[in-house]
């Protein structure tokens, strides 16, 4: 068994030391690489947070709307490839329009969990910042 | 800047100047720029037109750029043709070579003031009045769209084959193509590209990356508009769509001019130089493809850390801006899932 605290809270409390005891102490040419530092522990954090499950969830629904099986990057392409050749319309599909919205949220949810603010309430709920 | 280098470049500047002599006495690199290093320069001139004190800019390739990019001598030619056209731009003053500074490089006269966009949107008091400044961009795109091909000097600019709305999404799809993941959403907003792509009367020259971050002010308003490296023929509405662009606001949605000012004055200023009206429904479709293209550069930028050519933690987080654009994509194109 890992030793507690884990990953996912050493990043989360490191970047509470960053952002607090660093940050103000450095030289204002030097901040914009602290925040930036801050801004990477944080998507990793949150990608630790989640874990597979949502990726999981999304290679299930990604092989139930295209009828075969794969990894999740394999079935991506694929759906890709779909949309492209205009086989799925994200117009008139709703199935494929939701697995793509929810997805695309799951993504921002982790790199860029701030943005969801100003698209839907439900898409901001869960989002560890 | 290595001592050998400044000397090579004192004699350069003073024979390009017609001095007797130039002395460089403060050099620095200054930030910003993934693809081309800056530094800026103060001399003293000595002898011939630009006797005194001379402030310039040095802008040279970096160790590694973007492929679209234009070299040195063809943003100089371009920053040439801007600034006889009266575009607000640092005028370029001399071409030089590798001979003299180990990599290609030109100079340009230093213009005063900050380009930071996450600065601007933030502190009012530059930029002067933001819709008179805004309004002024406006008007410094009509004037660059005022040139139309074909310009001497600028031979290495090729038309695009197709349209330049259907060619940004033929390149996007073989950039795709061969990336190592896939983007349906991107995918989506490319199809729908396709399907909405407008024709182009004529093409113009246009800057391609024509937004905030990318001009410089001070207190009083403008003072330069840089980095020309992605300029090409194409759509004069592209500009227009690049400057609005919800991505480039910086947090500052409500002010849909570049997070700066109104629509309404950018346009009233684009109207009145080249007396033609931009249509809001028109710019639109070129805000789309600004979330495409901008999505397109910013794997290509994650990819140089990714490839292990150019570990940087600037252009490994680039690669996550990617996501939130896809969303705004969807949202502008019918796949907003309620």
């Amino acid at each position: 068994m890992r030793e507690c605290p884990d990953g996912a809270a050493l990043l989360a409390i490191a970047r509470e030391v960053l952002r607090k005891e660093l940050l103000p102490l450095l030289p204002g040419d030097k901040a914009y690489a602290a925040l930036m530092v801050a801004n990477a522990m944080g998507i990793a954090e949150r990608q630790l947070r989640n874990g597979e499950g949502p990726q999981r969830e999304e290679q299930q629904a990604l092989a139930t709307l295209l009828g075969r099986e794969g990894s999740l990057a394999d079935l991506n392409r694929e759906f890709a490839a779909r949309i492209r050749r205009g086989d799925i319309d994200i117009d008139s599909d709703a199935e494929a329009r939701r697995l793509l919205w929810e997805s695309t949220v799951q993504r921002v949810r982790e790199s860029a969990p701030k943005a969801l603010a100003a698209y839907s309430p439900s898409a901001a709920r869960h989002v560890f910042v | 800047m290595r001592d050998e280098q400044r000397q090579a470049l004192e004699q350069f500047l003073a024979a390009r100047a017609g001095a007797h002599a130039v002395r460089i006495h403060d050099v620095r690199l200054l930030s910003g720029g993934a693809i081309q290093e800056n530094w800026s320069l103060s001399t003293s001139v000595t002898g011939g037109p630009h006797e005194g004190e001379l402030e310039c800019v040095l802008r040279s390739d970096a160790p590694s750029g973007v492929a679209v990019s234009h070299s040195r001598a063809q943003e100089f030619a371009l920053l040439q043709v801007a600034f006889r056209a009266g575009v607000t731009v640092p005028e370029p003053l001399w071409l030089g070579d590798t001979s003299v500074f180990g990599r290609d490089f030109f100079v340009m006269r230093k213009a005063k003031g900050t380009a930071s966009g996450h600065r601007l949107v933030k502190e009012l008091d530059l930029g002067g009045d933001r819709e008179l400044l805004v309004e002024r961009l406006g008007e410094e795109l009509a004037r660059l769209h005022a040139i139309r091909p074909p310009v001497e000097g600028l031979a290495f600019l090729r038309p695009p084959t197709l349209s330049p709305a259907l060619q940004c999404v033929k390149d996007s799809r073989e950039f795709l193509d061969g990336h190592r993941a896939a983007f349906p959403a991107l995918e989506w907003g490319l199809r729908w590209l396709e399907r909405h792509a407008p024709v182009t009367p004529a093409l113009v020259l246009t800057h391609r990356d024509f937004r905030t971050g990318n001009y410089m002010v001070d207190e009083t308003g403008l003072t330069a508009v840089l980095d020309w490296e992605f300029a090409a023929w194409s759509d004069p509405l592209e500009d227009l769509g690049w400057f609005c662009a919800r991505c480039w606001r910086f947090g500052q949605f409500d002010k849909e001019a570049g997070g700066m000012g109104s629509r309404e004055a950018l346009f009233r200023g684009y109207e009145r130089v080249s007396g033609r009206r931009p249509e809001r429904e028109a710019v639109f479709y070129w805000e789309v493809l600004a979330h495409v293209r901008w999505a397109v550069i910013a794997l290509q930028q994650g990819e140089r850390h990714l490839s292990g050519q150019e570990p940087s933690l600037e252009l490994a987080l680039t690669a996550h801006v990617v996501p939130e654009l896809e969303l705004e994509l969807l949202r502008m194109t019918g796949g907003h899932h309620a």
